[in-house]
């Protein structure tokens, strides 16, 4: 396998600084582009302008009443809608400085509490998620959002089983959008794959009329579908949201994805590209990266990993835990083995989630390590959660403890679930199944 | 990573919740029960805009019940049409003994639409079901609604087609249901931005109707005024949506339905009831509305009058029996719609008194303007319940008469003089939303 180094250039780094600015100036300046926020405002009735002007409007009104709690509460939030639009994590600090003047003001002020709850779940604090979460239920017990802030939180601390029971109080609380799709996650986690996609069909009709939640929904429902390998089907609903919110992201990136998954890996990187110049995503900027590397644009690679780099950065800078998402960028593209062991235990620690103990696994894996990868790997597995990846993963660690047959049975299990589950790994995978 | 797809979900919901509830864009401007907590907010098709109930003045004999939801509705959404949720329950209640609990439901629920080439999936077919007493029974199956007002190609005639939306039921009633005109009327921009009136103290016009060109979906039906009747000719009405519960382990348990959306009087949710308490309030059924009371007992309007009118103050900010008596029992002095002493959030309607006008031209000011027929005996289309909102925190019943108001008096269009009364929404085509570029060559 290819190791690539991307870490060490600090020349690189230094250049994607400055050239970051530009990408994160040049995601305001598309959303402003003039057909596109046209497309968008018909459609949406929430464009980015709108939280812009907001925004303006609130710092306006707070000049005049600096203690008004409630335009504390939605300048807030409107500060952490911005983050999400541009991607600019500069926000989130802005944010939590002006909900903690609310807080100040209004100690029991719920907005202000759950609004802080979801920035930490936005920077991968979890368990201040999770203690801000519970204070935010003991502070209103029958409003259900609060439940989601608990149990997104229990989720990422590998707390299932509290996790999957607050899940079930929040549909008891209030049925909707937010909690049917949190109960399809658990489902999927499962292993449930048609309850999975019979509760997220249940959050589409909770979001009609609403194109960006209708476009999330199709985007959920259609990765559904490609976990499972079918990529048509996926393909369709990518589309479907692309039609109920022009321009959606996460719809073109997933685009991208069954586009390399089919072969186009030329309008892979095309789409992958217009997602990540939209709002520069880590997950993004390392897909483009990928799909660069894998087409033969090994400069062009380069180029896009650095970038990864200088976002880690700026999240970092900006209170966003990414240890986890670092680790397993490094351990995929073989940067400094034994300092990605020591990330991964790190970040597995503060994050025992299923997703915490594969990554770990991997990088022990990576690390010559196996015997110690497979304990992590049998809990990353312990839900029964159906993951390529997962399973791949799995494959590999065995394979290096020289279980040849018993790595061949989890190679097959990954390619026949979804045979182009990574444009890295799949390859091997099918390599080794053979 | 699909835990951060959902933490950016949820800060996009909530924004979005905070967004609405402040601005006037086309997902600000809404009907009268829109600014809520920010979860029924994300959930337009489950939220219960607006309720009506008065005797038809056309066939006084007739009692209509108005359920309106789906805030804000764009005609020119497409490709996201409007349509009632598939996997939703709406609800409206009759309370014949003043309990505050249901004698007569009708439940409604509607099948997906099928996406035909150019009716965007709109035309839903629907069910109604009944149930007096614990017993239920169907009273009209394989209704269906009118497609949404699209355009004259897509939906040429649209009056006519949704006439045709006008379905007897089994127990000799008349159910409409479909996309109709946003009857509701209000500055909502400058009552919600503390009261902002633009002109005087808003009882001379010069308001802007931000409802003005936007649709939302009725459910409409029209009953004999024998069907509710009783001794003292009042009964109690409230409208409700709900939806079925879910579980992460799920096994073959009957649908249970829980009910995440409610509305009986005009503007309580958003202007009485604290943040953290709307969910509840929106789950909770009027026989147990007592522990709400303290909230109509001290609005946070009257506080904002004493700041904004201290010249006709001071306004009354706390004990307003008065107002739980328009809101919470019915009105004893004047004997108008009392039904006891039981504290529920109902329109409440005295069957006995007869229509005093064609739909639409009440006075607009309902009882504060002498027409007993208006809110809140009941709740037509043309009465101001903002102005009478107003005024009555103001203390029009306390000996407290100003002319307080928005500034917008009526609706932007006609309604219907028969049922289901609501006028045609503005088709997607000639909206009133945009504005034609001029030509060139």
């Amino acid at each position: 396998m290819s190791r690539l180094l991307i870490a060490g250039t600090a020349v690189a780094l230094a250049a994607a600084v400055l050239s970051l600015g530009g990408v994160l100036r040049s995601a305001g300046a598309t959303q402003a582009d003039a057909p596109h926020a046209a497309a968008e405002a018909l459609t949406s009735g929430f464009g980015a302008g709108d939280t812009t002007g907001l925004v303006t409007q609130l710092q306006h009104a707070l000049r005049r009443a600096p203690g008004n709690v409630h335009d504390l509460d939605l300048l807030g939030l409107a500060y952490q809608q911005r983050a999400r639009e541009t991607g600019d994590p500069t926000w989130y600090p802005k944010s939590n400085g002006i909900l903690n003047r609310a807080l100040r003001l209004a100690p029991r002020d719920l907005p202000a509490t759950s609004g802080l709850g979801s920035l930490a779940l936005s920077r991968h604090r979890f368990a201040l998620a999770l203690r801000i979460g519970r204070r935010a239920v003991a502070l209103s017990p029958s409003t259900a959002a609060s439940y989601g802030i608990v149990g997104d939180a229990l989720v990422e601390l590998g707390r299932y089983r509290a996790a999957f029971r607050v899940f079930d109080t929040m549909a008891r609380v209030k049925p909707g959008l937010a909690a049917y799709a949190r109960i399809s996650y658990a489902r999927e986690l499962r292993g449930d794959w048609a309850g999975a996609v019979r509760a997220m069909r249940l959050a589409g009709t909770a979001a009609i009329g609403q194109p960006e939640p209708s476009a999330w929904v199709q985007v959920q429902l259609g990765k559904l579908d490609w976990n499972r390998g079918s990529y048509a089907a996926a393909a369709a609903r990518y589309r479907s949201a692309l039609r109920a919110f022009p321009g959606y992201v996460y719809a073109l990136d997933a685009l991208a994805q069954v586009a390399a998954a089919t072969g186009h890996i030329e309008r892979a990187i095309a789409l992958e590209r217009r997602a990540e110049e939209t709002i520069p995503l880590p997950q993004f900027v390392g897909l483009l990266g990928d799909l660069e590397h894998a087409a033969g644009h090994r400069r062009d690679a380069l180029r896009t990993y650095a970038l990864i780099g200088v976002i880690d950065r700026l999240l970092r800078a900006n209170g966003v835990r990414t240890d986890l998402e670092v680790a397993l960028f490094d351990a995929d593209h073989g940067v400094t083995p034994a300092r990605t062991l020591a990330l991964a235990r790190h970040a597995q620690r503060a994050r025992p989630s299923i997703d915490g103990d594969d990554v770990l696994a991997w990088t022990l894996e990576r690390n010559g390590r196996c015997v110690e990868a497979l304990g992590y790997s049998r809990l990353a597995l312990r839900l029964g959660t159906r993951d390529a990846l997962k399973f791949f993963h799995r494959g590999m660690i065995e394979r290096c403890l020289g279980n040849t047959a018993v790595a061949r049975g989890w190679f097959h299990r990954a390619v026949e679930l979804n045979p182009h589950f990574s444009v890295r790994w799949s390859p091997v995978a099918w390599k080794y199944a053979s | 990573m699909r835990a951060l797809a959902f933490a950016v979900l949820a800060i996009a919901l909530a924004a979005v919740g905070a967004v609405v509830a402040f601005r006037g864009g086309p997902s600000g401007a809404t009907a009268s029960s829109h600014r809520e907590a920010p979860l029924i907010a994300q959930d337009p098709t489950a939220d219960n805009t607006d309720a009506y109930v008065f005797r038809s003045p056309d066939k006084p004999d007739t009692v209509t019940l108005i359920d309106n939801v789906i805030p804000g509705e764009d005609p020119a959404a497409g490709p996201n049409w409007y349509t009632f949720s598939p996997s939703a329950r709406y609800d409206i209640y009759v309370d014949r003994n003043g309990d505050g609990k249901p004698d007569i439901s009708w439940y409604f629920r509607f099948k997906a639409g099928t996406p035909t080439a150019f009716l965007g999936g709109t035309q839903q077919s629907y069910t109604v079901t009944k149930v007096v007493d614990g017993k239920s029974t169907v009273v009209g199956s394989g209704l269906l609604t009118p497609p949404d007002n699209i355009g004259p190609r897509s939906t040429p005639d649209y009056h006519s087609l949704a006439q045709k939306g006008v379905q007897p039921l089994s127990d000799g009633s008349t159910v409409f249901a479909g996309q109709r005109d946003d009857p509701f009327f209000g500055d909502i921009g400058a009552a919600f931005d503390l009261v902002a009136i633009r002109q005087g103290t808003g009882a001379t016009g010069g308001g802007k109707d931000f409802f003005a060109g936007y649709a939302v979906h009725e459910i409409a039906l029209q009953v004999p005024v024998a069907m509710l009747d009783n001794a003292s000719h009042v009964v109690g009405m409230w409208t409700a949506t709900d939806r079925p519960r879910l579980q992460v382990n799920h096994g073959k348990a009957k649908t249970s339905w829980v009910q995440v959306s409610r509305l009986g009087n005009p503007l309580i949710n958003e202007l009485l009831i604290p943040t953290q308490l709307k969910d509840k309030w929106n789950a909770t059924t009027p026989a147990n509305d007592k522990q709400f009371e303290k909230y109509y007992l001290a609005p946070s309007l009257a506080a904002l009058l004493n700041k904004l009118y201290p010249q006709f103050g001071p306004f009354k900010e706390t004990d307003r029996t008065d107002l739980v008596a328009i809101l919470g029992t019915g009105l004893q002095t004047p004997k108008l719609n009392y039904t006891g002493p039981t504290f529920a959030d109902e329109l409440r309607l005295n069957l006995s008194i007869a229509p005093t006008a064609p739909v639409g031209q009440g006075n607009r000011l309902g009882v504060l303007g002498n027409d007993l027929a208006g809110w809140p005996n009941g709740r037509r289309l043309e009465d101001d319940v903002i102005d009478i909102a107003e005024r009555a925190v103001g203390g029009a019943l306390i000996d407290h008469a100003l002319p307080l108001g928005d500034g917008v008096d009526a609706n932007d269009v006609s309604y219907q003089p028969s049922f289901p009364y609501e006028a045609d929404p503005f088709s997607g085509f000639d909206n009133t939303k945009g504005q034609l570029y001029p030509t060139h060559p």
